[in-house]
């Protein structure tokens, strides 16, 4: 029963993809004035957009209550200016942003206006124009209804798929080359959204070399995980024959090449904003990433954000990091790293905390202990206050 | 980036729904908690929680395309259903009213606490080859005494929670499915599934379930509804005590 729920589900969900690219020609033709899902007051047309709108209404009520939506509003408002500066006051009205807790690099567009953003997203954005790179990619989905030219494909080519399966062999070639043909449309959809993303930006004083520089960025880290694995970087490999989007190389050199064409010195990224923006988020955010348990991707951030000097927040989350790991010279790193942050004036009660655990495990047991000591004197109120007391030796 | 594992998933999962959908022919089944019978006299203040209702058309390839009317009507016209239903039965039944702030993320939290101890009881107790050996002579499920806030909220005793899928086959999708038969290939054309719970909103326990993968009446009428609301509600419990039987018979 489950699956069965689940699978329907997804019938919903799975809507967001791919456009013949000669839609907006085609509206062209008609002669009769067409608007775009982002104008002022839009209705669905027809019944399978309507479908899919009133199944995401009910998929944004349970998105409204779920307990990964981070409802800070400072944070929100900030997430919604820049969209709303990229695409425009008038269009960004139509859609609705919601943060969601998630420690991974991903944005999501539902037909009806609900724009999904990973807090991972958050994390690895460097300035205002990266994260506007990935906003006005979601909304040039959205602006292209891209879901309902998905769905549709999909019910053609599904139903082609239906008939031939009752044909031998043949069958079974002809199925595979129709599933083959969904997922080359998904990918034209995406470079499609990638160069009205780059417009947005150009068009909106962000530098459109942001757009490149994110994919850049993001190889870089899955050359970092492999590296700390000891496998071949993934940056190349995503899913071949049924890779929904363009190769991420392929993506950041077609992207550069477009930005280049842009020209201009007038562009700014508003990475300062940025960090100020997102400053009260960064330790908590950064705690999430330490979790996931990619050491590699995970120190590629820390020293990526601490291009400008190590803080006492980024020493203690790297004390944090080699801690986790707890490979042979770890703890001595990790006691050493917050150490250091102790030593810029950093006030946060937790480096005494890993400090003492840190030395503890590395059999310096009275050290450890006077640290917990001093950890539970400045944070008198800590959740895990009994456990650390125990380990401390206080009654 | 979007929802591409998932556009994977639909696409390996579609068989799983036509093998599902045919279970076989006791595909209708419903559990009671033992001994459990409302209270003989007084009232009884059933809130119903807003159905999770989908009413869409099977394509030929087996692609539901949900129809928000459809959905609409049919939301609205099972509603009605089941206020006569238990109005017959002598059942007070509101609709829980739509809630806001921290009321509404509790409603929320149990929607899916209940999906989950529901799903358990049908898959564990309902349905052959996946019973559990402690669960083979009782029906003990529960939600947690914590319901009881939800009776507060809505004021009510018990809570109905409902669920119903449906999907209709396309001219294409029937067309398929005698082609199909033809070839002695199975391409079943439809999908109508659907499911009901009764929690005791004072114990939070699980006092009545009933699940459906092959449902009858078509929930786009009145009529139909009717007739799904009657089958859904098979083995509801009655009041305690003699008088009650003539009611509900």
């Amino acid at each position: 029963m489950k699956s069965l729920l689940g699978i329907a589900l997804m019938a919903v969900i799975a809507t967001t993809s791919f456009t013949p690219a000669n839609g907006a020609n085609e509206k062209e033709n008609t002669g009769t004035l067409q608007l775009l899902p982002s104008a002022f007051d839009y209705k669905p047309q027809g019944d399978d957009e309507r479908g899919l709108w009133m199944q995401m209404d009910e998929e944004e009520r349970s998105v409204k209550a779920s307990k990964f939506l981070i409802t800070d509003p400072e944070l929100n408002t900030y997430v919604r200016g820049i969209l709303c500066r990229t695409v425009g006051e008038d269009r960004c009205g139509s859609t609705r942003i919601y943060i969601m807790r998630t420690p991974q690099f991903n944005a999501m567009m539902a037909p009806n206006g609900m724009m999904i953003v990973w807090s991972g997203l958050l994390l690895r954005a460097r300035n205002e124009a990266e994260l506007a790179t990935v906003l006005g990619h979601e909304f040039g989905h959205f602006e292209n209804q891209h879901s309902l030219q998905s769905f549709r494909d999909l019910r053609a080519k599904t139903d082609a798929m239906a008939w031939l399966s009752f044909v031998p062999y043949v069958g079974v070639i002809g199925q595979i080359g129709l599933i083959g043909s969904v997922f080359k449309f998904n990918r034209d959809m995406e470079q499609q959204a990638d160069m009205v993303a780059l417009n947005y930006l150009a068009d909106s004083g962000y530098d459109p070399m942001a757009a490149s520089d994110i994919w850049e960025q993001l190889r870089a880290e899955m050359d970092a995980t492999a590296a700390e694995r000891n496998r071949k970087s993934m940056k190349d490999h995503n899913g071949g024959f049924f890779a929904t989007h363009p190769n991420s190389g392929d993506r950041m050199n077609y992207l550069r090449t477009a930005a280049i064409k842009k020209g201009g010195d007038h562009y700014r990224n508003g990475a300062a904003e940025y960090r100020t923006a997102l400053r009260n988020w960064w330790p908590k955010l950064i705690d999430d990433q330490i979790k996931v348990n990619d050491f590699g991707a995970t120190d590629f951030l820390l020293q990526r954000l601490a291009k400008d000097g190590w803080t006492g927040e980024l020493l203690y989350a790297r004390g944090e990091l080699f801690r986790a790991r707890g490979k042979e010279g770890d703890f001595d790193k990790a006691a050493e790293l917050y150490q250091q942050s102790i030593n810029t004036k950093s006030n946060i009660a937790e480096n005494w905390r890993g400090l003492g655990l840190a030395l503890m495990r590395s059999g310096k047991k009275n050290a450890g202990q006077k640290a917990l000591r001093e950890y539970l004197l400045k944070s008198p109120a800590a959740p895990d206050k009994s456990m650390i007391a125990m380990m401390a030796g206080v009654n | 980036m979007t929802f591409r594992v998932i556009l994977a998933f639909l696409l390996l999962g579609l068989p799983a729904i036509a093998a599902h959908a045919h279970m076989g022919v006791a595909s209708e089944k419903s559990a009671l908690k033992e001994g459990f019978a409302f209270p003989e006299k007084g009232s009884v203040r059933i809130l119903l929680f807003r159905p999770d209702v989908i009413v869409g058309k099977q394509s030929t390839g087996g692609l539901d395309q949900p129809n928000a009317d459809w959905t609409a009507q049919a939301r609205d016209h099972l509603v009605t259903s089941l206020g006569k239903a238990q109005g017959t039965r002598s059942n007070n039944m509101k609709l829980m009213p739509e809630l806001s702030g921290e009321d509404a993320l509790l409603m929320a939290d149990y929607r899916s606490l209940f999906r989950v101890v529901a799903d358990a009881a049908i898959t564990h107790k309902l349905f052959p080859g996946n019973l559990l050996p402690t669960k083979k002579e009782k029906f003990d499920w529960t939600m947690g005494a914590g319901a009881s806030r939800l009776g507060t909220i809505g004021g009510g005793d018990y809570g109905l929670f409902m669920y119903t899928y449906d999907s209709y086959g396309s001219p294409g999708r029937n067309a398929l499915q005698v082609m199909g038969l033809v070839n002695g290939l199975d391409a079943s054309s439809g999908v109508h599934i659907g499911y009901a719970g009764l929690v005791d909103l004072k114990t939070g326990d699980l006092v009545w379930i009933n699940a459906d993968v092959r449902m009858g009446g078509d929930v786009r009428t009145a009529e139909g509804a009717d007739k799904r609301v009657a089958q859904l509600l098979e083995n509801f419990p009655l009041r305690a005590g003699p008088a009650t039987k003539a009611v509900t018979q």
